[in-house]
């Protein structure tokens, strides 16, 4: 009951922290929402009794690679962003297919395993179990992973180099 | 070789022997503690505040004479407003850094004092809540108008009216200052009489050098016409 | 929730939050007071029994000084400036608080009355130490928030500096604490204070003391003290981050800021002085807690009297001593400790021998490192005037 009502609270905090993460213009507000979502998923990490990895998500992904965005955006230009542009763009209802078609891919083998708590408790978390389960029933998972994180950069590169501006040549006389 | 990290360590050593030092040894205290009781030994520049409900306050003449707090305007023997120094110039008002000056100034010259007529600060206000105490208004001050005051009882319910002193209230004579800041004043004093004098003599000079150069003149002049009288002859 | 749990919870966590900022407030009046006998000044003495007039023949020293100060605080306007952002400005002060006091659980303290409930002690959770250093980074944040909410350049100032320092000098904070955590095998703090039982505190083992040192030093850095108080340098950026923060959330700046160093403090008691350990506590079990204390008030005592002695560093001089200096030297301090651990030492011959080889080597590290850091400045030698 206890764990329920805080698995709730806390997945409520991370779900809501990653969507302004997502909405906000403001790329500092975006950044500490990104760190709730990231506190939210270390208390979910916790509630699963892995502390270690609770402990690892505050570490790494608050302390240093929040710090790193933080960085970064100090470093590029109108960071209060501009309201007047709407976040909507042509491929939105693609991008929806896809978000939506990762997420059941990543559902997957989940789904498929159900493991009751009781055979959760008495998985021993070992490396060579660790390596296991991700080559056997998470192999899918781990390649949607990756392609999606090359996405990703790939994306961010071409976002850093910004809109180019039409030639001379090429524009219309 | 020196030790590596020796220079903390005896700076350590030097902080720890004041700190102890200063509760044995009362002349090493810089400020002075209000609450001494009359009849403790108190060093040479300790003041003494009232401490029971009733007391006076102690006036400004108890506190050390080289404390400063804010400025004061000076004036001279007489009615304050017909001695005043301050000429409107507005050399400070300019200079002041936090710019907590305000000068207004007079329509017409006012006499005083057998000088030249001159302005006067209709309105002189400064803001101590923003003042700094940094005495550049007395040190750009040709007239030896204005200089620091060492009132500290300064508290008031107003926050903004109530720390902005008025021409009125920083009117202060001559003789206070040498109350509160002897040394200062009289050195001011013979300063502002040496110049005076200075300036008196130079006068004197130049008047004497005017009538000496006006009476060559005339005797030049009186032994030109003399040769054209001779000539014409 | 059952209610057992939530009143384990409640005595395990509100003393906390009672006793320490009860220690800040007589923290704030003993460092002014310090600092004031270290400058031959007297320091705050009128405030005495709360609230007489004058404190009059009962001023107990200035002992009512920080009342009169809180209750200053609490009636001070709230000034937000104009172009502020509203949120963040309010947030930061209470993210810097958070973290502070949180922390404060991972302390093994043993009070007489948490021994009954002691499964929810947070300190002996298996990554107590891990934790600690987690969730003090946070602090770094809060002081970011607060820099860019303010919309001044000397607050952003004072936040860059406040991330490039934290940073900087959390590598050879946790690198000094490796050490212990190695040596004991553990990250739970409760079993590495009880290595340390009796007098084996890790203190007086050449590479604890070296690592006391650095770990010291490096906390210092971590909560903004002089001389490494560069992010609230008054001289340079004002106060920094907290230029803009007046009345209530200055003072919840202040209270995270003391409490970050009780805190740090009693990691560093944890890991080097022995924990609750001293004489007297095998008869009178409460007498541990008060050892804590005791110790965290040394260290804080030191802080102070630092304060009192060192001019602040310079930004390249601050950024050269972390990463070319105290880093070095933890890194070396962990192979020390582990040639130490294996050689014998069963006789005195053999402990005075590994005392005088590891510090040797650390003190000539040190001294190396010292040499190379050396600014490249001879004496100028003037040309063109005589
Ligand atoms: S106080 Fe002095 S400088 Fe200022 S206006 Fe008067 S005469 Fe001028
Ligand atoms: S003392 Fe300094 S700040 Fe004060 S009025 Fe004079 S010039 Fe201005």
């Amino acid at each position: 009951m206890n764990e329920e009502i805080a698995f709730w609270m806390l997945s409520a905090i991370a779900v809501l922290g990653a969507l302004v993460a997502v909405r906000k213009r403001n790329l500092i507000h975006g950044v500490f929402a990104l760190m709730v979502f990231f506190a939210g998923l270390a208390g979910l990490f916790l509630l699963l009794l892995a502390e270690f990895i609770a402990a690892a998500q505050i570490l790494v992904y608050i302390g240093a690679v929040g710090i790193l965005l933080l960085f970064a955006i100090m470093l590029t230009e109108r960071v209060a962003g501009d309201d007047g542009r709407r976040m909507t763009s042509r491929g939105w209802f693609w991008g929806l297919v896809a978000a939506v078609a990762v997420f059941v891919v990543l559902l997957l083998p989940p789904i498929q395993q159900f493991p009751s708590p009781e055979h959760a408790r008495a998985i021993e978390p070992s490396v060579k179990e660790l390596g296991e389960k991700l080559m056997h029933p998470y192999v899918v998972t781990l390649e949607v992973l990756a392609l999606l994180l090359t996405a990703a950069l790939i994306g961010a590169v071409t976002a850093a180099q910004g809109v180019r501006m039409p030639k001379e040549e090429d524009s219309p006389e | 070789m020196s030790l590596l990290g020796g220079g903390i360590l005896k700076g350590m050593a030097v902080t720890l022997r004041n700190f102890v030092g200063s509760y044995f040894d009362r002349d090493r205290l810089t400020t002075n503690d209000y609450a001494w009781r009359a009849g403790d030994s108190l060093p040479q520049h300790a003041g003494e505040y009232p401490k029971e409900e009733g007391e006076q306050l102690r006036d400004t003449t108890t506190v050390s004479q080289y404390s400063r707090n804010f400025p004061m305007l000076l004036h001279d023997e007489g009615e304050a407003m017909d001695t005043i120094r301050c000429v409107a110039c507005q050399i400070c008002e300019r200079e002041c850094p936090p710019q907590c000056i305000y000068i207004e100034k007079s329509t017409e010259k006012m006499e005083r004092g057998g000088n030249k007529a001159q302005f006067y600060p209709a309105k002189f206000d400064i803001d101590v809540s923003v003042c700094m105490s940094c005495q550049i208004c007395v040190e750009v001050c040709p007239f030896d108008a204005i200089v620091m005051n060492s009132q500290f009882e300064l508290s008031t319910s107003n926050r903004f009216g109530g720390l902005l002193l008025r021409r009125d209230d920083l009117l202060k004579s001559n003789g206070y200052y040498h109350k509160i800041h002897p040394e200062e004043a009289a050195a001011r004093d013979r300063r502002m009489a040496e110049e005076k004098a200075a300036k008196e003599a130079k006068k004197k000079a130049a008047a004497e050098a005017a009538r000496k150069k006006a009476e060559e003149k005339a005797k030049a002049e009186a032994e030109a016409d003399d040769k054209k009288q001779e000539d014409t002859q | 929730m059952s209610p057992d749990l939530v009143r384990d919870i409640l005595i395990a966590t509100v003393p906390l939050m009672v006793i320490f900022p009860t220690l800040f407030a007589f923290t704030t009046w003993l460092e002014r007071k310090a600092l004031a006998r270290i400058q031959n000044r007297i320091g705050p003495n009128k405030v005495g029994v709360p609230l007489t007039r004058y404190g009059g023949r009962f001023s107990l020293f200035g002992l009512g000084q920080p009342l009169a100060d809180g209750i200053k605080m609490l009636f001070k306007e709230n000034i937000v400036p104009r172009d502020a952002d509203r949120l963040f400005h309010l947030l930061a002060p209470i993210l810097a608080l958070i973290p502070a006091m949180l922390v404060l659980c991972f302390l093994p303290i043993e009070f007489p009355w948490t021994e009954s409930l002691l499964p929810v002690q947070a300190f002996l959770l298996d990554g107590a130490v891990i934790f600690f250093f987690a969730i003090t980074g946070l602090n770094t944040l809060a002081i970011f928030m607060a820099g860019w909410a303010s919309r001044n350049k000397y607050s952003l100032l004072g936040g860059m500096r406040a991330i490039a320092q934290m940073v900087s000098y959390e590598i050879p904070l946790v690198l000094s604490a490796v050490v212990v955590v190695m040596m004991v095998g553990s990250l739970n703090a409760a079993e590495i204070a009880n290595a340390q039982a009796g007098w084996n505190w890790f203190v007086f083992t050449p590479w604890g003391l070296a690592a006391f040192v650095i770990f010291f030093i490096a906390s210092l850095a971590e909560t903004n003290r002089s001389p490494f108080d560069l992010p609230e340098a008054e001289s340079e950026i004002i106060a920094g981050y907290f230029t803009e923060y007046s009345g209530f959330k200055f003072a919840l700046f202040f209270l995270g800021e003391y409490i970050a160093m009780f805190a740090i403090s009693g990691l560093a008691v944890t890991l080097f002085l022995g924990g609750g350990a001293g004489p007297g506590i095998a008869t009178l079990p409460w007498l541990s807690a008060m050892w804590f204390i005791a110790k965290i008030f040394a260290l804080i005592a030191v802080m102070i009297w630092l304060r009192g002695t060192l001019p602040r560093l310079r930004v390249d001089q601050l950024m050269g001593f972390a990463w070319k200096f105290l880093l070095p030297l933890s890194i070396l301090n962990i192979l020390v400790a582990g040639f130490a651990h294996f050689i014998p030492q069963e006789n005195i011959v053999s402990k005075v021998a590994v005392w005088v080889v590891s510090l040797g080597i650390l003190y000539m590290a040190a001294k190396g490192l010292n040499q190379l850091n050396r600014p490249n400045v001879r004496p100028r030698d003037y040309k063109y005037a005589e």
